[in-house]
C-alpha cells in the first residue's frame, strides 16, 4: 500500500517546508519547491503540485501564515512564513527527526557490527 | 482545540469557496509561469518548457482535487449535494411529495398538538422553588371514603413538632370576598395564607412583602397580597397600590404586596392571613385546612409517608375520639395540580402515537412502491461506483427532507389545534379537578419535540425502504426489466406486514373511541336527577359585613324571589345553597337519632338548604311526603327532605317520613318531611348521591343561587334577573349567571374534548389504514395483470377476478382485525378510569369497530379488484 510511505513523506515534506521558511524567510511555492530540490540535490523527486495541499495543511494548523506579494520580476504570488507556533513546532520536529535519525543510524550500525 | 481551529477554516472555505479557487488557480499558474520561465532560461522552446514544466508540477486537477478536500468539508459538501439532489428528485414527483407530507403533518401535528398540552400541564416547571420537594399533606378517613380530607389546626400543630422529613409545613384555607371600590362589585376568590406558607413556596413578590407571623391574629390581619391578574385588572398595575387600602368585604385592608405573574394559584387573587378561630384551635373535628410541605433534601415521597403514617397512629391512640381512623396522605404538588386530566391526557398522547406510527407505516409504504420504480437508477448510481453507504445516506436524505416538511407543517397544524384543546379546560367549572389553563404555549420543548418526531419519522418511515433498495444486487437489476424486479417476494411481503400492522393499530384506536363515545354518550343521555333545560341559574355570596343576621339573608332572598317570580315569562324560581354541577357542594353527617350515639361513622350526606320553590324550579320529582312550605320557618319544627339513596342508607326497612335524624352542626333532631329523587349533585361521573336538604328559612346561608325556571331561552332572562338583584343590593357582586344546559354541558368538557379528539385519531387513522391497503393491494393487483390476463384468456369469470384480488386483501385485513383484537383487549384497561357505565371489554364496541372497520378495509380492496376484473386479456398478454 502507499499509505504508509506518503505519510511519512508527508511528515518530512512538513519538516523540510518549515525548516525551507526559518532559513528563507517568506517564500512564494515556487520557491520553496525550487529550495527543497536544490537541497536534496534532486533526491527527493517531488511533483511539485503536491506542495500545495501541504502548505493548505500547514496554515490550517497555523504553523505558517500566508499573503498575497509580488515577486522579483513583478508577478503576483502568494508568500508563506513561518508563523510563531510553526516556529515552536520546527523545534518540536528538528528533536523529533533526529531522534529518529539517531535511533535508525544506531539500529543500523548495530546490525552491521 | 486544534481540531476547533481547524474545523473553523474549513467551514469558513465552504463559505468563500469561489475565491479561494480563484485564488487558487492564480497560485498555480504563476507557478507553473516560473516554471516554464527557468526551463526558457535554460534555453528550452517555449513549448517544451511549457511541457517540462507541467510535468515536473504533476496532475493539475489531482492537486486541485486534493487541494479541495483538504479545504473544505467534504460531508457537507455532500450532504448539500444529497439535499439538492433529494430536492430534485421529489419536486419530480409532487404528487408523492405532497401526499406523504399531508400524511406526516397530520401525524406530527396532532402529536405536538397534545404534546404541548402534556408539557403545559404535566411538564413544565411549576413556577415555585424546587418544586419538586414541594408535597400537599391530607388527611384521610378512608371508611368515610375520604382520601383528601383537610387538616384541623391541632393536628397540624402536632405533625409540624413531631416529624423529622419535612423542613416545614403551613396551613391555608380558602375564602370569598366581596371587593368594592374598583369598579363593579366583584366576587374575588383569595387564600388565607400562613405567613410560612409563601417562604415554603419560595416565590419572592413582584412588589413589596408577603405576611409577618404577627399577621395571623385577628386584629392584625387587614392586610392582603394581590395576585399579579388582579392588580393588573382591577389596579391598573399600579405600584403606588402597595401600603394603601382596599375594600374587602366593606372593611379597609392593606396591600402589603403583589405576586408576580406566574405566580398562579389555580384561580386565586388575592391572599389575606390566615387566622386560625378560637374556637378551631383545640378543636380537631374543626378539619378546613389545606396543609402544604417542604420535604427536606433527600428525603422520599415513601420515607415521608411513613413517617407521617406513625405520626397519625401516635395521634390516633392519643385522641380516639376525633383521630380513630384518621390518617395521611401525602401527594406532589406536580400530582395536585394536574389532578384528573393526566389520565386522559396520556391516554390522548398513546392514541396520537398509534396515528404517527401509522402514519409512517403508510409514508413507508408510499416510498416503497417509488423505490420500485427508482430501482433503476439505484442500479445504475451502484454500477456506476457509487458507495451503499452514500446511496443510503441519499434516500435517508430525502426521507429526512419529508419528514422535516411534514414536521414544519405539522407544528402549523398543531399551533392551530391548541388553541381548541383549551377548551378541556372550562374556566367556569370548578369541581372539575383539573388545571387552570389559558393558553397553551410552543416553547422550546414544543418545538423540540416536533423537531425529534419529524426526524425520528423520517427514520423510521425512510429506512427500511432505503436498506431495501440498496441491498439489491446491481448486476440483476440492470440485466432484468424493472417490472419483474419489483415484485421482489420480500418486498411484498415486508409492505403486507405494514399493511396488517396498519389495520391493528387503527382497530385498537377504534376500540378506544368507540368506548369512550358510548360513555360520553352515556354520560349525556345519564339521569341527572333533574331537569336542566330552560332553568337559569344566577349565584351571590353575601358578604358577612352586611348580612351577619339570619334575617338579613332571609329578607334578601325573599325580596330577590319575589321579583324574580313577578319577571314576565318565569314559571318557578327557587334558591339552593350549592348548585348542582356548579362545584360546590358541602357535606354534613346524618345519622337517625336512635343511632346518634353509636360510634359507627357513615359517609356524609351533601347538603343544601333551598327554598321550597327550589325542588319545582329544577324538576326534582317528590317520591314520598312532601316538599318545604313556607310554614317550615325559624320558629317551626325543624325539618328536612332526604333522597332515596339517603334514606336507603339511613334504614333500608322503615319508612323514613317522620323518622327523625341528627345533622351535624343542627343542634335540635330534624324530623324527615320528605323524599326525593336522587340527584347527580357532583356531576355525572360521581356517584355521590346520598343527600339532605334542609329549608333555607331555618338555615339561612350567605351562599345562595338562584334557579329560575321560563318556557322559554333561559339566558333571555339572565339580564332582567341580574337587575331584580341589583334593585335589592346594589353592591351585590354576581357570577355564574349561566343556563343549566351549559352548565351541564361544561361540566362533561374533559369527557367531551377526549371522546372527540379520540373519534377524529380513530378516524384519521382508519382512513390512512383503508389508504395503505388500497395502495398495496391495487400495487399486487397491477403487477398480477399478466397473470390475470391469462386466466381470463383461459376462460376465467369476472368474478373469479375478484375473489382472487379480494381475498389477496382479506387475507390482511383478517390479520389486521386478529391482532388489533389481541392487542386491544390488552391496552383497554388502561381507559377504564376514564369510562363511566361500560366495561373496557365491551362486547358490542368491540364487534361494531371490528365489521366497521372490516367493511372500510374490503371496500379498499374491492375498488383495485374491480378494475382488476376490466383488464383486456389481450392488452395484458402482449404487454411484456
Amino acid at each position: 500500500m502507499t499509505g504508509g510511505r506518503e505519510d511519512i513523506l508527508r511528515g518530512t515534506l512538513d519538516l523540510l517546508v518549515l525548516k525551507t521558511l526559518d532559513m528563507l524567510g517568506p517564500l512564494h511555492g515556487y520557491g520553496i519547491a525550487r529550495r527543497i530540490e536544490q537541497v536534496s540535490e534532486n533526491l527527493l523527486h517531488l511533483n511539485q503540485g503536491t506542495l500545495y495541499p501541504a502548505l493548505l495543511r500547514l496554515e490550517q494548523k497555523g504553523w505558517i501564515g500566508s499573503k498575497w506579494g509580488t515577486s522579483d520580476n513583478n508577478r503576483r504570488a502568494r508568500y508563506y512564513s513561518l508563523t510563531k507556533a510553526g516556529k515552536k513546532q520546527l523545534v518540536r520536529e528538528t528533536e523529533s527527526w533526529e531522534k529518529m535519525a539517531g535511533m535508525i543510524a544506531r539500529l543500523l550500525q548495530g546490525a552491521e557490527g | 482545540m486544534s481540531w476547533l481551529r481547524l474545523l473553523g477554516s474549513r467551514l469558513a472555505a465552504l463559505l468563500r469557496k469561489q475565491k479561494l479557487e480563484r485564488q487558487l488557480g492564480e497560485e498555480l499558474r504563476a507557478h507553473l509561469e516560473m516554471l516554464t520561465e527557468e526551463n526558457l532560461g535554460r534555453g528550452m522552446s517555449l513549448e517544451e518548457a511549457r511541457y517540462a514544466a507541467l510535468r515536473s508540477f504533476g496532475s493539475v486537477e489531482q492537486v486541485r482535487e486534493s487541494y479541495r478536500e483538504q479545504r473544505g468539508l467534504p460531508m457537507m459538501e455532500t450532504l448539500a449535494q444529497d439535499v439538492r439532489y433529494a430536492l430534485r428528485q421529489l419536486r419530480r414527483s409532487p404528487g408523492f411529495a405532497a401526499v406523504a407530507i399531508v400524511t406526516l403533518a397530520l401525524g406530527i401535528g396532532a402529536n405536538t398538538a397534545i404534546f404541548s398540552v402534556v408539557n403545559t400541564v404535566l411538564l413544565r416547571p411549576l413556577p415555585y422553588r424546587d418544586a419538586d420537594r414541594l408535597v400537599m399533606v391530607w388527611g384521610t378517613d378512608r371508611p368515610r371514603g375520604f382520601d383528601t380530607d383537610q387538616v384541623s389546626p391541632p393536628d397540624l400543630r402536632d405533625w409540624q413538632s413531631q416529624n423529622h422529613v419535612f423542613e416545614s409545613m403551613a396551613g391555608s384555607t380558602d375564602v370569598m370576598y366581596t371587593l368594592t371600590g374598583a369598579g363593579d362589585p366583584a366576587p374575588i376568590i383569595g387564600y388565607e395564607f400562613s405567613a410560612e406558607y409563601f417562604h415554603i413556596l419560595g416565590v419572592a413578590p413582584l412588589a413589596g412583602r408577603t405576611f409577618a407571623p404577627e399577621e395571623e391574629q385577628a386584629g392584625k390581619n387587614h392586610v392582603v397580597v394581590l395576585g399579579y391578574r388582579l392588580w393588573q385588572s382591577r389596579f391598573g398595575g399600579d405600584r403606588a397600590l402597595v401600603g394603601k387600602n382596599i375594600t374587602l368585604d366593606g372593611a379597609p385592608y392593606t396591600v402589603v404586596g403583589i405576586m408576580p405573574p406566574g405566580f398562579q394559584y389555580p384561580g386565586v387573587e388575592l391572599w389575606t392571613p390566615l387566622v386560625v378561630p378560637r374556637e378551631a384551635v383545640q378543636d380537631r373535628n374543626y378539619r378546613f385546612l389545606r396543609v402544604i410541605a417542604r420535604l427536606k433534601p433527600g428525603v422520599t415521597l415513601q420515607q415521608a409517608q411513613t413517617e407521617m403514617n406513625t405520626i397519625a397512629g401516635r395521634l390516633a391512640a392519643a385522641y380516639p375520639g376525633t383521630n380513630k381512623d384518621e390518617g395521611v396522605n401525602i401527594m406532589t404538588l406536580r400530582k395536585m395540580t394536574a389532578g384528573d386530566i393526566r389520565a386522559p391526557l396520556l391516554v390522548l398522547l398513546c392514541a396520537v402515537g398509534f396515528v404517527l406510527l401509522i402514519a409512517c407505516a403508510n409514508v413507508a409504504n408510499l416510498v416503497l412502491a417509488r423505490a420500485v420504480t427508482r430501482q433503476r437508477e439505484v442500479a445504475v448510481r451502484t454500477a456506476l461506483g457509487a458507495s451503499r453507504t452514500r446511496l443510503l445516506r441519499q434516500l435517508l436524505t430525502e426521507s429526512a427532507l419529508l419528514g422535516l416538511a411534514g414536521g414544519a407543517l405539522g407544528l402549523l397544524l398543531a399551533y392551530w389545534g391548541t388553541g381548541a384543546l383549551v377548551a378541556m379546560f372550562p374556566p367556569t367549572i370548578s369541581n372539575l379537578n383539573i388545571p387552570r389553563v389559558d393558553k397553551i404555549p410552543m416553547d422550546a420543548w414544543v418545538l423540540a419535540f416536533a423537531l425529534v418526531a419529524s426526524l425520528l419519522t423520517a427514520v423510521i418511515f425512510g429506512l427500511a425502504p432505503a436498506l431495501q433498495a440498496c441491498g439489491l444486487d446491481a448486476y440483476e437489476a440492470l440485466k432484468e426489466s424493472g417490472r419483474s424486479l419489483s415484485g421482489s417476494k420480500h418486498g411484498r411481503r415486508f409492505r403486507s406486514a405494514l399493511v396488517i400492522a396498519e389495520v391493528a393499530l387503527s382497530l385498537i384506536l377504534l376500540v378506544a373511541a368507540g368506548l369512550t363515545i358510548k360513555s360520553f354518550i352515556g354520560l349525556l343521555r345519564g339521569d341527572l336527577g333533574f331537569n336542566p333545560d330552560h332553568v337559569l341559574s344566577l349565584r351571590v355570596l353575601l358578604p358577612d359585613y352586611k348580612y351577619s343576621k339570619d334575617a338579613q339573608r332571609l329578607a334578601f332572598s325573599n325580596q330577590v324571589l319575589s321579583r324574580l317570580q313577578s319577571l314576565p315569562g318565569v314559571t318557578s324560581a327557587g334558591t339552593v345553597t350549592f348548585l348542582p354541577l356548579s362545584g360546590w357542594w358541602g357535606v354534613r353527617n346524618v345519622v337517625l337519632q336512635t343511632q346518634a350515639s353509636s360510634q359507627q361513622q357513615m359517609p356524609p350526606a351533601v347538603w343544601s338548604s333551598v327554598t321550597p320553590g327550589y325542588f319545582r324550579s329544577i324538576d326534582i320529582p317528590l317520591l314520598k311526603g312532601r316538599y318545604f312550605t313556607d310554614h317550615d320557618t325559624a320558629g317551626a319544627n325543624g325539618v328536612a327532605i332526604i333522597s332515596t339513596t339517603l334514606a336507603k342508607r339511613l334504614s333500608s326497612k322503615a319508612d323514613p317520613i317522620g323518622q327523625r335524624v341528627v345533622v351535624d352542626g343542627i343542634k335540635n333532631p330534624l324530623e324527615v318531611v320528605g323524599v326525593v329523587a336522587d340527584v347527580h349533585q357532583l356531576g355525572l361521573t360521581s356517584d355521590e348521591t346520598a343527600e339532605v336538604y334542609l329549608p333555607f328559612n331555618q338555615v339561612p346561608t350567605p351562599l345562595i343561587c338562584f334557579a329560575i325556571r321560563t318556557p322559554s331561552d333561559p339566558t333571555s332572562l339572565a339580564k332582567a334577573a341580574q337587575r331584580a338583584i341589583w334593585a335589592v343590593d346594589k353592591d351585590q357582586a354576581v357570577s355564574y349567571v349561566m343556563s343549566m344546559t351549559q352548565l351541564a354541558s361544561e361540566s362533561l368538557a374533559p369527557q367531551r374534548v377526549v371522546a372527540v379528539l379520540l373519534g377524529v385519531f380513530a378516524g384519521v387513522a382508519s382512513a390512512l389504514a383503508a389508504i395503505g391497503l388500497y395502495g398495496v393491494i391495487s400495487y399486487s393487483a397491477s403487477q398480477r395483470t399478466h397473470e390475470i390476463g391469462i386466466r381470463m384468456a383461459l376462460g376465467a369469470g369476472r368474478s373469479s377476478v375478484l375473489r382472487l384480488v379480494v381475498l389477496d386483501g382479506l387475507k390482511l385485513i383478517l390479520l389486521g382485525l386478529g391482532l388489533g383484537l389481541a392487542g386491544a383487549t390488552a391496552l383497554t384497561r388502561l381507559l377504564s378510569g376514564l369510562l363511566y357505565g361500560v366495561r373496557p371489554h365491551d362486547l358490542p364496541i368491540f364487534s361494531a369497530v371490528s365489521i366497521l372497520l372490516a367493511g372500510v378495509a374490503l371496500a379498499a380492496s374491492f375498488i383495485p379488484a374491480l378494475r382488476a376484473t376490466r383488464v383486456d386479456p389481450t392488452a395484458a398478454l402482449r404487454q411484456e
